[in-house]
């Protein structure tokens, strides 16, 4: 800090107005100068978005395997948190249930564990492509991941505490705080239906390990095909609601235009149907003859049925195939080979899903830069 | 109001400015004004966003309501600032 920034500090009087936001100021050591945010250790491949709150996105071409390694899986948070002592973390269960319950890790442990691997994007995954630009973190492709998770179901939680008939939401808090006792907590709720469903888990373990700090531990919500806030991290209290949680972060933040009426809004839940494509890389310069472009698909709530691939910049489409390992919400490989000739090239994949969506060419902008999933292309000089 | 809000310590004007140094910003007038933006978070939160006139107003009084020490006085040369640098020349 130079002595004229600290002088002018001071002559205007700078002011705070909580201790509250002078807490939250030493979660994490303060960064060194420099053009960029320092990188996170074990995660120094991550393009830092943001450094307080943590904001890490992957670059596509290191999304190459089907269960992205924890080094390049992008992390997105609202406000941070600080890590918890595992022996004094416990989480409530309350609100429309009959019996109130307080579990600790052992308790939930006692119950029957399943694994399953989820794609977890960020609503707003791709903001920065929108025109106007949009408000928020300015994601490119890469907040976008797929892990293996094992957990509970969170229809086994509930009914421990005995959800009432009235209950028809249930909404997830974690122990991460906003910086002033002003702004609005992060609290996100899921309809009951997806609360109940068999997928809709509290993960306790990523990767085979248990869940780092970083991605949400020690239990995380996982609620399979929804928007990634949705997956609320550092739970420490479920509500269950009779009407959608009535807070920030369901009815302003997390919502888009209605299609049938844009002058409301509705609170984000599925997923749209998306592609990327990982290889070849924007730019790549390639010899004539055969090349596999190949990437990810996926398709939230609904089911891929098909991803057709144009290496002509969207003038002729050829059907691609989906090839390898995949589980119901999670990503599908895709590859297309091609006999690529001398000249510029424009790739791209499109996506289809069982819900009668296809991936669009072009995305009307909303406030907030969510739902982009326009077909991603890439250009290649093959010589 | 302004009067009631309670004056900074040394300590944490230090904690602020380094917090501003997370990316480096034009030091042009107004720029010592995103001190009150890094209390609560980085400096690449405000600077990676780009809006016309309307859109930076509602921003900063959002972030107003939500605690952010600006008073009414100083929000105009921040919008100022923020608008010369990141401005979104489509954007509201």
């Amino acid at each position: 800090m130079s002595h004229e920034t600290e002088a002018t500090l001071s002559r205007r009087g700078f002011l705070i107005a909580t201790g509250a936001a002078l807490a939250t100021t030493t979660l994490r050591p303060a960064p060194t100068a420099g053009q960029t945010p320092p990188p996170v250790p074990g995660k120094e491949k991550l393009i830092v978005r943001s450094s307080r709150p943590l904001n890490l996105e992957a670059r596509v071409t290191d999304l190459t395997a089907y269960h992205t390694p924890e080094s390049v899986f992008f992390v997105r948070n609202n406000y941070d948190a600080a890590p918890v002592d595992l022996a004094q973390w416990s989480l409530k269960i309350e609100g429309e249930v009959d019996g109130p319950v307080v579990l600790r890790l052992d308790d939930l442990k006692k119950l029957p564990a399943f694994t399953q691997d989820v794609t977890l994007e960020c609503a707003g995954n791709g903001r920065s492509f929108h025109q106007p630009r949009a408000s928020g973190i300015q994601w490119e492709h890469g907040a976008v991941g797929t892990q293996q998770f094992k957990g509970v179901r969170l229809a086994d939680v509930l009914a421990l505490a005995r959800l009432r008939p009235g209950a028809q939401h249930v909404a997830f808090d974690g122990f991460d705080k906003p910086p002033t006792p002003q702004a609005p907590d992060f609290i996100r709720s899921v309809p009951l239906w997806k609360a109940l469903a068999p997928h809709t888990m509290l993960a306790l373990e990523m990767g085979g390990q248990p869940i780092s700090h970083l991605h949400g531990g020690p239990v995380r919500a996982i609620v399979p095909g929804f928007v990634g806030s949705a997956s609320v991290k550092w739970l420490e209290r479920i509500m269950a609601l009779t009407e959608e949680f009535n807070g920030f972060y369901m009815k302003s933040n997390y919502t888009a235009p209605r299609v049938d009426n844009d002058k409301e809004v509705y609170s984000l839940q599925s997923l749209e149907v998306k592609s990327i494509i990982v290889s070849p890389a924007e730019g790549a310069k390639l010899a004539p003859g055969r090349v596999t472009a190949w990437g990810w698909a996926w398709a939230g709530e609904g089911e891929l049925t098909g991803i057709d691939v144009s290496t002509d910049g969207g003038k002729t489409w050829t059907a691609g195939k989906f090839v390898g390992t995949w589980d119901r919400y999670s990503w599908r490989k895709w590859e297309h080979a091609w006999d690529a000739a001398a000249g510029s090239h424009t790739i791209m994949a499109r996506a289809t899903d069982s819900l009668g969506r296809v991936q669009p060419t072009s995305r009307a902008s909303n406030r907030l830069g969510y739902r982009w999933n326009v077909i991603h292309a890439v250009k290649v000089d093959v010589a | 109001m302004w009067r009631s809000v309670v004056a900074l310590a040394a300590g944490l004007a230090t904690v602020a400015a380094a917090h501003a140094q997370d990316v480096e910003i034009p030091k042009t007038p107004g720029w010592e004004l995103i001190m009150r933006c890094v209390i609560c978070h980085s400096v690449e939160i405000a600077v990676q966003q780009r809006f016309g006139p309307q859109g930076w107003s509602e921003t900063l009084d959002r972030m107003i309501k939500y605690g952010a020490p600006i008073p009414p006085e100083d929000k105009a040369q921040l919008m100022t600032y923020l608008l010369r640098h990141y401005r979104d020349p489509n954007g509201r």
